[in-house]
């Protein structure tokens, strides 16, 4: 809980290490320790947890088919200013 | 050749993607241009390494395990834009054989720079060879487009409207862009462009450019809400929200902010290219991040709240502990 050095003291700091970790935006090293930290910091692991939860709620929520002719609207538009260039 | 090595695309969401592609015996390693910004891009699994320097290419190296046959197969496409799992495939196999260079890396890797097997030439290409090139490589992001135009426009007809014109200037100006650099990025660039340029110029909406525009109560939230007001039971509450509490909550936070989370989240591009798109510094892009993801994380709290979840309080005591408490 308080013995949280390894991502931060402040929760902001710890927050941010956990971000960087899952967008990939880490160095080899600190994956090792942030790792090691989730490992032996359930409180961190909470909160990491909870995060990759929420990336995989958005990306299932956001996730939508356009409109069947939307493809063909834009063929067509393409179509017309080749047309127009020729 | 003992470590065959496979030139791959150069983008920092490549290594991303790449380490989604791979099983879970496999080395990813390397190295990208946010490197020089502080960030490193490694991420080791097991065995395969990719490697490259600063602006080179990436270079996938496999080092020769005896008694281990490899096939190796990676989609440049797939490296900078598509989603890996359908467009891409990596089979690590036991077997008697040495690893050899495949060759349908070789081929994927050149794909987005190659028409009909010939070297593409940009200055000769035909309007006509630019249209196929065009509908080849770059409709197969409708959806996706379509997708983050509902996050930016306010309805489905809106939306529609707004990929429709982003493909019509990316059509048009397509003898810029520069094949073998991330096609996708560049598409959503112009995607966000139309929309803070031409569509909401219609709607006359006061332009959000900054975050002095937040509302007060946002960001007094934003801030002053720590972390620890979830727990893993909250986790699994936010985790049975339907949909549309999702896109609602994102809805609801300021768009810079809704956007890069938009962009980091749902597809994944690296802060670089998050910050190409929206064309803000890297700095700015992780704040929004960090700042987005919070707000977000607070609103799905709400929302898991009202739906009878205990999910938004800090108020986490042992009395409190029975987490099947519904107000209703």
């Amino acid at each position: 809980m308080s013995d949280c050095q390894g991502l931060g003291d402040c929760d902001d700091a710890r927050m941010q290490r956990i971000y960087e970790y899952l967008d990939g935006a880490l160095t080899h090293q600190d994956i090792s320790e942030i790792k090691d930290h989730l490992d032996s910091c359930p409180e961190c692991l909470e909160q990491y947890d909870l995060e990759c939860v929420i990336r995989v709620m958005v990306k299932r929520s956001c996730t939508e088919a356009a409109p069947e002719n939307l493809k063909n609207s834009i063929l067509d538009r393409i179509h017309s200013i080749r047309t127009v260039e020729a | 050749m003992d470590e065959p090595r496979i030139l791959c695309g150069g983008t920092g969401s490549s290594l991303a993607l790449l380490r989604n592609i791979c099983l879970p015996d496999v080395v990813v390693k390397g190295r990208s241009r946010e490197a020089e910004e502080g960030g490193d891009l490694t991420q080791v699994l097991d065995r395969v390494e990719l490697e490259a320097g600063s602006g080179q290419p990436w270079t996938l190296a496999l080092p020769v395990v005896p008694g281990a046959r490899r096939k190796v197969t990676v989609h440049l496409k797939a490296m900078s834009t598509m989603d890996p799992a359908v467009a891409a495939m990596h089979e690590v196999a036991g077997n008697d054989a040495t690893p050899t260079e495949t060759p349908e890396a070789g081929t994927a890797a050149a794909l987005e720079t190659e028409v009909d097997g010939k070297p593409l030439d940009v200055s000769t290409e035909s309007a006509e060879e630019r249209r196929v090139r065009f509908e080849r490589d770059a409709m197969q992001y409708v959806d996706q487009l379509y997708s983050a135009a509902m996050r930016m426009a306010r309805n489905p007809s809106d939306a529609e409207d707004l990929v429709q014109e982003a493909y019509t200037k990316a059509f048009s100006a397509f003898h810029q862009y520069k094949p073998g650099t991330n096609l996708k990025a560049w598409l959503y660039r112009i995607l966000t462009n139309t929309y803070i340029n031409l569509y909401r110029k219609r709607q006359r909406e006061p332009l959000q450019s900054n975050s002095d525009t937040i509302e007060d109560w946002q960001l007094a939230r934003a801030e002053s809400h720590t972390s620890s007001g979830l727990r893993s039971a909250e986790a699994e509450a936010l985790d049975h929200l339907p949909d549309t509490d999702v896109k609602r909550a994102l809805q609801s936070i300021p768009e810079e902010f809704r956007l890069a989370v938009y962009f980091a989240d749902v597809e994944g591009f690296a802060y670089k290219e998050i910050s190409d798109i929206m064309n803000t510094p890297i700095g700015t892009v992780m704040s929004r991040l960090h700042r987005g993801r919070k707000m977000l994380r607070d609103m799905l709290a709400d929302y898991a709240a009202e739906r009878g979840f205990r999910a938004a309080t800090e108020s986490s005591t042992a009395a409190d502990s029975n987490k099947q408490e519904n107000r209703k």
